[in-house]
């Protein structure tokens, strides 16, 4: 039964990665983070409202606060960056070559680049007129 | 295709119990919510750039495939966010308490937990389907 009671820690790693060690501090800090952020938005739009009562006008509505649109920005924010970090670590678990990982970071850097910033702007400019 | 082969085959034959089902949870957990939240940004985004297409976008959501994808959805960010804080409650500040038997105890805790956060959600979704996709 020693094995039972064995630490699940691994041995302290030498010559640590100070960017590693801080998307590992990332990940915890953010993720804590985005229980209230992430559930309170789940809660409120899928559970309470519900997607049948949501149009441009509620979009509008809600966006005419900003204390909303900061919400909004801070999950966009920090979920996206926790999951696109999330996937970068997934994928260097069978990504084994160190040319390759660092190419796919560049391609996730530039996705998660892209998309924040389609939807910084969506978040600050509003709802549009056609 | 081997990384597939290899997980399917090894969740056979690991064993790894617990730890094993709690991390495999995380990460289908993890990247299913990441998949809707990309396209979840870029079909809001739509209010600003194309608004008549959000209208479409929003008829989606409201089919019954992508309402029971939701309940899913909501299962999701509720198991990863728990066991997300059990990772990072015991990282932070407990770091010795990261042994077989108290994380055998914690994963099955987090499990429940979780369920029990999502069965009244699951319910108001589901009855949310059942009115307007059903006529209930």
């Amino acid at each position: 039964m020693t094995t039972q009671t064995q630490s699940l820690n691994p041995p302290p790693m030498k010559n640590t990665n100070r960017f590693e060690v801080t998307a590992w501090k990332w990940m915890r800090y953010s993720g804590l983070l985005l229980i209230p952020l992430a559930w309170g938005h789940a809660l409120l739009q899928d559970v309470l409202v519900g997607v049948h009562r949501i149009d441009l006008d509620y979009v509008a509505f809600r966006w005419a606060s900003t204390g909303w649109r900061v919400y909004d920005f801070a999950l966009l924010a920090f979920a996206f960056a926790h999951g696109v970090n999330g996937l970068r670590n997934v994928l260097n678990d069978y990504v084994k070559s160190e040319v390759a990982q660092r190419r796919l970071s560049y391609i996730l850097l530039l996705v998660w680049i892209i998309i924040s910033l389609i939807g910084a702007f969506a978040i600050i400019g509003g709802v549009g007129s056609d | 295709m081997d990384f597939v082969r290899l997980n399917v085959t090894g969740l056979a034959t690991y064993r790894g119990r617990e730890g094993q089902l709690s991390f495999i949870l995380h990460r289908l957990t993890g990247l299913g919510t990441l998949l809707f939240l990309a396209i979840h940004i870029l079909d809001t985004s739509t209010v600003y750039f194309f608004p008549s297409l959000y209208q479409h976008a929003i008829e989606i959501y409201r089919s019954t495939p992508m309402m029971l994808g939701e309940i899913i959805l909501v299962f999701c960010l509720i198991y990863h966010g728990v066991n997300g804080a059990r990772i990072a409650l015991f990282d932070l500040f407990s770091p010795g308490k990261w042994i077989i038997p108290i994380q055998r105890r914690s994963v099955v805790l987090t499990l429940a937990i979780s369920i029990l956060l999502w069965l009244p959600a699951a319910f108001l979704m589901g009855r949310s389907l059942l009115v307007h996709n059903f006529g209930f």
